[in-house]
């Protein structure tokens, strides 16, 4: 055969590796059963619940939460994948995410963008060399009566000019709300990081193994 | 234009005005107690009369939407939809921020009026501060016995959920929340059947915006004629005003349905005018999806019968941005068409493949390798989608053809002749590699 | 039974179908993707829109409505009235077509689907003749999806039928969607690979040259093949398949439009069945031994020669007690079990009957996987019993006259030597003959055995014939549910081989060419249950 196909059949993770969702995560799972009516419909609490506690949804906690749920791991994926919030791969231990929107592009958005780049040494969807960043863009974070912003974990950060970009990173707790939290979900911890970091970022090479990041559209 | 007691915005400021206490304290929670010594068909009478317009950008009566659940249902769904991802709205985040209790009230007196017995209220997951002031704030009603079981003491039984997204705009649409609520992918589904007959897990539901909620307290502690007073005939109550781009306050601000596009970006009030002086050159007055006004219609005025008049879609999420006259149409252009790339959930032919050709279309003009013909190409490929003419299962693409339409039309003029200076041997270097 | 008018031609319709069913039905070629009949409606691919009258809200007066409505999602209702002649459907077919080959390969030369791909005959009914499209195609990678099935993602049209497929039907959810907008795929989950009973019948859903059956990957252009109808002889169920077949080769079978058994689909043990077809073992020549002797007569000396010896069987057994005793494969049409009890029967009225022992593997398999209690959600059975004709060799038994007993029966009998010839038919895909019944040859004075492979009968047997598979047999078979179903031949048999049911028509005395159904005229007279044959309603020409 001339083509050379991915092959699919191939499992993601071994066969005998052992569970990656601890119990305490799937007690939190649990929880959400009685909120709904099918225990498909848990399925979008219990990946927020996997990734703040994974840093990630891998294909393995894919098929953990496909049992838990009593659904086929292609039905966690095809869920997964389209939401663009999901990341199937590990990030960095903070996540950016800065707004492309109109009002942050007309004030000046891609200075910041490109900043972020530059200082990080990284390219979008890519990790810190030394997994503390990872680098994404957005379409809208609904943040436009202060733009151009930048969320960082979860907060947002509002007005970013190009020059605060270094000030900004440089602060440790620059991911975290002040707002009292609710305990219903945990603050992102942030698993992945250092050991799957890539130097200088990219990522073309690890998504075409599994789901395409769908954020990956050929910009240049 | 006359002066404004703001209404739904009355809380902002409000030292601790996420508190159930302050909120009580200002006269909060009165009319839900009101709302439910009456039957829930007078509620629905209330705000069918009141003729409370759909806040989320679609403009359907709310109430009339009430009356359209099947009368012999047994379980009933309420799905508040906090999806917010129009770009540039924000006003649903500062209703929540501020205000969360207001919301709550009304998602109570909503449940109560077309008797559901869960509420899901549907949050984006980029809201990480509203998600948690809301859910504090549930907390805190449910503490109080606001909701759960036999609710202030009535008989009238009400859970409230929060239910996060995950990072898609189609959400935002109401089967495609329906379909994500379920833990699928967001794909809009297909209609009939309406929501209203079949539903969340196939149940009789009612999807209402945020912003829309907040108004039916209002309305049942001052009576449908109130609300019928505020703003023009066509177009009554309150209604949040987004401003956002290089004006010098941007921000949510409260108004009657009689203000003008000029009146937002340049009264003190509001917008404040320009920063730096500067002149607006596009003004997307409705969120993107509704279209763009050249400098010259300003005037226009952000009510549901006006926008129509200038090309536009309608009134939508009535969140404007300014564009001023430094910024290049072209970037504004594929900064447009790459979002409704990027957000089309791929489900109809038209929307899935337009979208991404009328941003490759728009990306290399941008690029300086456009094409004088590619500005036809794209209006074809943008007028060719959408629900209006058939094409698609939803309103996304309809939300596609307006703003590329109307910057393609109101600024050709520009486009024209940005393509026209493009220095040839770039153009045909760009297109090789394209090619 | 709604009268509708389709652009302006009334025509009717059955009731509680969509329009685009009723107007493919009523001869309307309307171009469409997602829709397919025995699966959900998703109403996505927006390429059978088509215009529609509906009432003015104001006036009340029926009017076309400004909008396209998709046919596919509207159901018929009396004196409602459509168009797909307008421009702006054809409009829409246009551009929907350029849509659709925008990020295409265009490598139809490359393609399987080549031939009967309906990117091509839409496009070329319908389309445009190029692409406006300057930029870069999108490209995705080829997948491997299962033991059986290659995805090639760039020729796709998203119509997700493979994806509803098995969410509906066969109920294993392998497929999926994933990503969104203009980078969806078709994908399933690592390591969970597309692998149920039922999966080859996502390569027939596929509209386009998407999904792909590895088995025919490259094996023949689609235009070469000529298409038989036959009935699949995998299992009782005798679901209707089509065999398509080049120069005397089967290329793969596909399932034909059956409402009363298999509706649409056909199970993948029944699809790639048929390779013993072409087994080299298989045996092609008759032998006649007598003493030592050891001959391959001419096949129009056989029946004569056969004859011969049953009757000098008779004459030198006749009034010892012994019997003929013959057992009838339920591998074997019922035409020529007929003909064969025929002449047995004649040769020996007291002869005992026997319907050869019927393969069970496992159990019932029904789908959706996982509704075995509800009968009402059944959408396909696979049977446990894998044999296509044990009833209709039973209702030949039953109607022949004389003594019939199962298989156990007879050999145990003829382990007591109480049969003094016997007649054994195999034809089985399998080995067949186990324990006690190996041991059978030496028990008859006169043996005839008629099998596809050579079995442990055979070198005891004074005449072995060469049996034939049922692509190269016409006939009918009955199945569990009592349809007498006819199925035609597709290929000759192997040089040297000769059709089942003209040797018997020969032999039990006919003169001519054997047609199945000539034979059933003749049956008929004494089994009036063949007197028809059920045929499934003919699929509409434009439909897919």
């Amino acid at each position: 055969m001339a083509w050379i196909p991915l092959d699919r059949n191939k499992p993601a993770f071994p066969k005998d590796a052992p569970p990656i969702l601890t119990e305490a995560v799937r007690e939190k799972i649990r929880f959400f059963f009685s909120r709904y009516a099918t225990r498909r419909a848990v399925l979008l609490p219990a990946l927020h619940v996997v990734q703040d506690a994974l840093g990630h949804v891998s294909m393995q906690a894919m098929t953990e939460i496909a049992e838990l749920l009593e659904i086929h791991p292609s039905e966690v994926m095809d869920t997964v994948s389209f939401y663009t919030h999901f990341w199937t791969h590990p990030k960095g231990k903070k996540v950016i995410v800065a707004c492309r929107s109109i009002s942050c592009e007309a004030l000046g958005g891609q200075k910041v963008i490109d900043a972020v780049k530059q200082h990080l040494h990284v390219r979008e969807h890519g990790t810190t060399a030394d997994g503390t960043y990872s680098f994404m863009t957005e379409e809208c974070l609904a943040g436009c009566d202060h733009a151009p912003c930048l969320l960082i974990g979860e907060r947002m950060h509002k007005q970013v000019k190009p020059e605060d970009v270094p000030k900004l990173l440089a602060d440790a707790g620059n991911d975290r709300i002040a707002a009292p939290r609710s305990d219903l979900f945990d603050a992102p911890a942030a698993k992945g990081g250092a050991s799957n970091g890539r130097p200088g970022g990219g990522s073309s090479a690890e998504t075409v193994g599994a789901t395409s990041d769908i954020r990956e559209m050929r910009e240049a | 234009m006359a002066n404004y007691e703001p209404i739904l915005l009355r809380n902002r400021g409000v030292e601790g005005s996420r508190t159930l206490g302050v909120y009580e304290l200002r006269g909060g929670y009165q009319a839900v107690r009101k709302a439910l010594k009456m039957t829930p068909e007078e509620v629905v009478e209330e705000v069918k009369k009141a003729n409370l317009r759909g806040r989320g950008g679609a403009g359907f009566p709310a109430g009339m939407k009430w009356s359209f659940l099947p009368k012999d249902r047994k379980t009933t769904y309420l799905c508040v939809n906090g999806d917010e991802s129009e770009p540039p709205t924000f006003s649903n985040r500062v209703l929540m921020e501020h205000d969360p209790h207001q919301l709550i009230e009304g998602v109570i007196i909503a449940a109560y009026a077309v008797q559901a017995q869960v509420a899901y209220i549907y949050l984006r997951v980029e809201f990480h501060e509203p998600f948690h002031v809301l859910q504090r704030a549930v907390d805190e009603a449910y503490a109080k016995g606001y909701l759960g079981r036999k609710v202030f003491g009535s008989d009238f039984n009400v859970e409230v959920y929060l239910h996060r997204g995950a990072g898609a705009y189609v959400c935002g649409e109401e089967t495609g929340l329906i379909e994500s609520l379920e833990g699928k992918r967001g794909w809009p589904r297909i209609k009939p059947p309406f929501p209203a007959i079949e539903g969340l897990f196939r149940k009789p539901t009612i999807v209402n915006n945020v912003e829309t909620l907040c108004n039916v307290p209002h309305i049942i502690e001052r009576g449908a004629a109130w609300f019928t007073s505020v703003g023009p005939s066509h177009s009554t109550g309150p209604k949040l005003f987004c401003i956002s781009g290089p004006v010098n306050k941007p921000g949510c601000y409260e108004w009657s349905m009689d203000l003008s596009v000029q009146e937002l970006i340049e009264d003190p009030r509001f917008g404040g005018g320009m920063r730096d002086g500067k002149k607006v050159k596009c003004v997307l007055p409705g969120g993107i999806s509704m279209g763009a006004l050249c400098a010259s219609e300003l005037h226009m005025k952000m009510d549901f019968e006006d926008p129509r008049k200038f090309g536009l879609l309608g009134l939508g999420t009535a969140a404007a941005v300014v564009l001023d006259e430094s910024i290049d149409i072209r970037i504004v252009l594929r900064n447009l068409a790459r979002f409704y790339a990027m957000e089309s959930c791929g489900q109809c032919t038209q929307c899935r493949e337009g979208t991404s050709w009328m941003h490759k279309i728009a990306d290399r003009i941008a690029r300086g390798a456009g094409r004088l013909e590619d500005l036809d190409l794209i209006l074809q490929t943008a007028r060719n989608m959408g629900m209006m003419p058939g094409l698609s299962i939803c309103g996304l693409p309809d939300g596609a053809t307006y703003p590329i339409e109307t910057v393609v039309k109101k600024f050709r003029g520009e486009l024209e002749e940005r393509i026209r200076a493009q220095p040839r041997e770039e153009v045909g270097q760009t297109l090789a590699v394209v090619n | 039974m709604p009268k509708i008018i389709i652009d302006t031609k009334e025509i009717q319709s059955r009731d509680g179908i969509p329009v685009l069913q009723a107007a493919l039905e009523a001869g309307w070629d309307v171009p469409h993707y997602c829709y397919h009949p025995g699966l959900s409606i998703v109403a996505s691919c927006r390429l059978c829109l088509m215009e529609m009258k509906m009432p003015n809200p104001k006036t009340g007066e029926l009017s076309w409505a400004p909008k396209l409505v998709p046919s596919c999602q509207t159901p018929v209702k009396e004196g409602m009235e459509v168009r797909f002649d307008s421009p702006a459907v054809k409009d829409n077919q246009k551009d929907c077509m350029e849509y659709f080959l925008l990020n295409h390969p265009l490598d139809c030369p490359v393609c399987d689907q080549a031939g009967e791909c309906y990117l091509q005959d839409y496009s070329y009914k319908f389309g445009h003749a190029e692409s406006r499209m300057i930029d870069p195609k999108l490209k995705n990678p080829k997948k491997d999806i299962g033991p059986k099935t290659l995805l090639y993602q760039d020729r796709c049209v998203m119509c997700t039928r493979c994806v509803r497929f098995t969410h509906e039907v066969s109920g294993t959810h392998e497929l999926c969607v994933i990503n969104r907008g203009s980078r969806a795929e078709i994908d399933v989950f690592p390591g969970f690979p597309l692998d149920n009973p039922l999966q080859g019948n996502v390569v027939d859903v596929c509209p386009v040259g998407s999904l792909l059956d590895k088995d025919f990957l490259f094996k023949r252009r689609v235009w070469e093949l000529r298409s038989a109808d036959s009935i699949c002889p995998g299992c009782a169920a005798g679901c209707a398949i089509r065999i398509d077949h080049a120069d005397e080769t089967v290329y793969r079978l596909k399932p034909r439009f059956n409402p009363e058994v298999n509706d649409w689909w056909m199970c993948d043990e029944g699809r790639f069945g048929w390779k013993y077809v072409h087994d080299p073992k298989r045996i092609t020549s008759p032998i006649v031994r007598r003493g030592m002797d050891t001959l391959t007569p001419e096949w129009s000396e056989l029946p004569r020669m056969v004859r011969f010896r049953f009757e000098e069987h008779m004459q030198e057994e006749g009034g010892r007690g012994r019997r003929i005793g013959a057992v009838l494969s339920p591998f074997m049409s019922c035409e020529e079990a007929w003909l064969l009890a025929k002449f047995i029967r004649e040769a020996d009225p007291q002869a005992v009957l026997a319907v050869g022992p019927t393969p069970y593997e496992g159990e019932d398999q029904k789908f959706p996987a996982g509704v075995n209690g509800d009968a009402s959600k059944v959408k396909f059975t696979i049977l446990k019993e894998k044999a296509p004709n044990r009833r209709g060799v039973e209702m030949v038994l039953a109607a022949s006259g004389g003594e019939a007993v199962d298989f156990a029966a007879f050999t145990a009998r003829a382990l007591k030597g109480e049969f003094s010839a016997a007649w054994i038919v195999g034809g089985y895909p399998k080995p067949w003959i186990e324990g006690d019944a190996a041991k059978l040859a030496a028990h008859f004075r006169l043996l005839v055995v008629a099998d596809i492979f050579p079995n442990p009968l055979m070198d005891g047997a004074a005449i072995v014939l060469p049996a034939c598979s049922w692509t190269e047999r016409e006939g009918s078979f009955v199945n569990a549910d009592g349809l007498v179903q006819p199925f035609s031949r597709a290929i000759q048999p192997p040089e040297g081989a000769r059709r089942d049911e003209q040797f018997l028509f020969e032999l039990a005395g006919y003169v001519g060419l054997a047609s199945g159904e000539r034979i059933r005229e003749l049956m008929a007279e004494k089994i009036p249950a063949f007197a028809s044959v059920y045929v499934p309603p003919a699929v509409p020409e434009h439909a897919h």
